[in-house]
């Protein structure tokens, strides 16, 4: 463990991606504290520029912005982070089946992925949501439905050459059964590209859970960075900062965890690491 | 003597900070003649490829850097050669033969082409009929068929033969060898290695020939450099060196070497039989697709053979003869498609999946990598434990077990708890052996547990190999490409050859009196065969 911290330190960049990423964690966790009125009241009058009475001014009913963020934090990363749980699970079920035991179960499961990959993931991703209607739950569901098969396809490929190794062979002529073989013999052996994976897909679950609530459908309850967008285009040459800086936010985390990711690839593929930066 | 060739001064090459010594090469010196051939022996990492690729100016730079010394070569330092100076030399006045074919040429250029490639680039005339010429030295069979072909379309030995006469296209006056038949069989490569006589002796060459076997050595060189730990320890004529060894190094590496004179065994005529192969047969079939024929492969065909108790048959064979897929379908791994094994006389392909379970705790295997067959990621002690602890025996017991198991192997048992990549390979195919006695097996099937190590550490792995089969009397299917390997270990020995069993019988008799024409032409083709017979 501090082998791998000390490799991932020397990416420079990852290392302020995690230090940026923890502040938005911390933000999110504490945006009770910070800001306990609910971020949807009137906090002052509408349209204030920013750096005045509030500091990213208010929005056209009198909102706080910054509470807006503060709080669309804790949405972003709920639905990125849940999201992707949801999407690496299912992946790594998918995946880890059909490439460990090939075959017919491979040709069923690998053809059923290409469906999922067929349809645009944006487009799939408004048609479920607006037939579950717009809540947080089916937003969820809905970007771990579009999001599962690169991870399937991933881990597919990990573990067809992982099963020829002759460790796992090994485990075959020692009596173990699929499952623990599965699990304790191949699955620790292909985590590192699916970490790496997740990383950069929380970031895009968030970019499209702030695309669904641009569009209107996101979680009418739900403060979100995409629905502040949304609802402030109409007077985006009015008051630029209403849109501005929740995108700004979106821009910051979606690089933080790019950076994390990039970072954690290189850590954990040293080699390759050091030859791309030879 | 005429002035050397190639003169190597005090050459010191640095490896990158952290690694297990300062130096990769330390004060190595020698002279390569002209019309010689000098080799270069050692053990994995010696320095003797670092050395070769010093000689080329192929070094990794800038992690790995000669820090000292030079490198004369017509009273010039090469070492001090700019990149555009290098590229002048290499190829005109240096050829290089890499130890992969299947690697070093490019699978979409015509091999014809490849050639020529390395005659334009050079600025040479007369393309198409020199390459034609070329595929004659090299002795590849119809050159003008083969001016069309794929590189995908030739042999490993054909293939070799392409970069021989890619390296001498431009006749240098320096050829250097990197383990060039390493990866070949024995019949091919005591081909090339005559090939690279004929042509050393036919141009007065001289010779850089880089190798770990000292057959090859016997076969091939005029004189010999040893090297151990990035230095020469030992530099002189051939008989000198593998007849009188003076440094104690060499004289190990020497003994190391298995004799091909079987010792006298015991017969077991009376022992029961624990294994009987019968008829058996494998056939691969890729699956067709919408435009692609199935291609169907005959990897073994009619393989009868019978081993009994505390007896060791050795399986042997050069690649693609079917000696591996046999010991798979054996421990059933693969599924074979006809004839008996029968275990105790129960026939193991009546069996599937869960049923065949009680029969994997009584024949396991012992794998060939010691890199790949453990598992990085589990501790030593899982390792071992697993298969015990898969047919239900406590953890603890398990774990008390491995360590027994781990000193039985000659390891120290408080290792129990590093990860495989903390051992050599030589420990690691202790671990592997440990894994494989965990749950008492009757029966092993070793398929080339020492040909990925060292000559002395595959000494140490095939003494205790004997040295656990005659305590516990197991049987085993030993299954090499080399038959020094076979002559040492093996009670009997069955010969295959394309998917069949052509010749079997005592290890004695068939070393001494081969009855079928391609276990001759094997047995004549070990490298250095007439030097051990003089020996012993």
């Amino acid at each position: 463990m501090r082998e791998f911290w000390q490799r991932y330190r020397r990416n420079k960049g990852a290392v302020v991606g995690l230090a940026v990423l923890a502040f938005i964690v911390l933000i999110a966790a504490a945006a009770p504290l910070v800001y306990p009125a609910s971020p949807w009241e009137m906090a002052g009058a509408p349209f204030q520029r920013p750096f005045g009475e509030f500091p990213l001014g208010t929005d056209m009913l009198g909102r706080n912005i910054l509470s807006g963020i503060v709080h669309g934090a804790r949405v972003s990363l709920m639905v990125g982070i849940v999201s992707t749980f949801f999407a690496v699970t299912l992946g790594l079920a998918l995946g880890a089946l059909a490439g460990y035991f090939g075959g017919v179960i491979d040709d069923a499961l690998m053809r059923f992925t290409e469906f999922f990959q067929t349809i645009p993931s944006f487009v799939f991703a408004i048609v479920l949501v607006a037939i579950f209607r717009p809540s947080i739950a089916s937003i969820v569901a809905a970007i771990a439905v579009v999001s599962w098969p690169p991870v399937a396809r991933l881990v597919r490929g990990e573990f067809l050459s992982l099963r020829r190794r002759e460790f796992v062979q090994a485990a075959v002529v020692v009596g173990e059964t699929h499952l623990r073989i599965i699990l304790g013999q191949i699955l620790p052996n292909a985590l590192s590209p699916v970490i790496v994976m997740a990383s950069l897909m929380i970031a895009s679950a968030i970019l499209l859970e702030s695309a669904l609530s641009f569009l209107g459908l996101g979680d009418p309850n739900m403060m979100s960075w995409g629905y502040m967008i949304g609802a402030s285009r109409s007077v985006i040459r009015q008051a630029w900062w209403m849109s501005t800086f929740p995108g700004v936010a979106i821009l910051i985390t979606v690089l933080a965890l790019n950076l994390v990711g990039e970072g954690l690839s290189d850590a954990m593929n040293p080699r390759l690491a050091r030859k791309g930066r030879a | 003597m005429t002035e050397p060739l190639l003169s190597v001064r005090d050459l010191t090459i640095d490896l990158p900070p952290g690694s297990d010594r300062p130096h990769a090469v330390e004060n190595v010196s020698f002279d390569l003649h002209e019309n010689e051939i000098l080799c270069l022996v050692g053990e994995s990492g010696s320095g003797k490829s670092l050395t070769a690729a010093a000689v080329m100016g192929l070094l990794p730079q800038p992690s790995v850097r000669p820090s000292g010394g030079e490198l004369l070569f017509e009273g010039r330092d090469l070492l001090k050669l700019s990149e555009e100076e290098w590229r002048g030399l290499r190829g005109r006045r240096f050829g290089m033969i890499f130890q992969e074919p299947m690697t070093a040429l490019n699978p979409v250029m015509r091999v014809s082409d490849q050639i020529l490639e390395v005659l334009q680039a050079h600025g040479e005339a007369g393309g198409e009929d020199r390459v034609t010429e070329l595929l004659q030295a090299v002795n590849l069979p119809d050159p003008e068929r083969l001016r069309s072909a794929y590189p995908h379309h030739l042999s490993g030995g054909q293939r070799q033969r392409v970069m021989i006469a890619m390296a001498l296209a431009l006749r240098p006056t320096i050829l250097i060898a990197d383990e060039p038949t390493t990866a070949l069989d024995v019949t091919t490569q005591a081909q090339i290695l005559a090939l690279i006589r004929q042509l050393q002796s036919e141009r007065q060459m001289g010779v850089l020939f880089i190798t770990h076997d000292f057959g090859v050595v016997a076969e091939i060189a005029d004189r010999v450099a040893v090297m151990q730990h990035g230095r020469i320890v030992e530099l002189g004529a051939k008989e000198q060196v593998l007849e009188a060894p003076t440094h104690d190094y060499t004289k190990r590496l020497i003994q190391a070497v298995p004799t091909l004179d079987p010792p006298e065994r015991r017969p077991l005529d009376r022992a029961l039989t624990v294994l009987s192969v019968k008829g058996l047969g494998k056939t691969y079939r890729t699956a067709g697709g919408l435009f692609r024929p199935r291609r169907v492969v005959t990897a073994a065909k009619n393989v009868t053979l019978s081993i009994r108790k505390g007896e060791t048959l050795g399986l042997v064979g050069e690649s693609g003869s079917g000696k591996t897929t046999v010991g798979r379908c054996v421990i059933r791994l693969i599924d074979s498609d006809a004839g008996r094994i029968d275990f105790h006389g129960v026939d193991l392909n009546a069996f599937r999946g869960r049923a065949l379970r009680p029969y994997r705790k009584r024949v396991q295997m012992i794998f060939q990598d010691p890199y790949a067959s453990l598992n990085p990621r589990h501790k030593v002690g899982d390792i071992i434990a697993a298969g015990p602890i898969a047919f239900g025996t406590a953890k603890p017991d398990a774990v008390k077990r491995a360590q027994e198991l781990l000193s039985l192997v000659g390891l120290d048992p408080s290792v129990i708890d590093r990860y495989p990549h903390e051992f050599s390979g030589g420990q690691r195919q202790r671990i592997g052996i440990a894994r494989a006695l965990a749950l008492q097996p009757e029966l092993l099937i070793a398929d080339e547990p020492v040909s990925a190590l060292d000559v002395s550490v595959q000494a140490q792995v095939l003494d205790l190999l004997a040295d656990i089969k005659r305590r516990l009397n197991l049987s085993m299917l030993f299954i090499t490409h080399d038959l020094r390997v076979a002559a040492q270990v093996c009670d009997r020995v069955a010969v295959m050859y394309q998917g069949e069993i052509v010749e079997q019988g005592s290890t004695g008799e068939l070393f001494r009196h081969p009855s079928h024409p391609y276990t001759r032409t094997l047995l004549d083709a070990i490298p250095g065969k007439h030097w051990r017979a003089r020996r012993a």
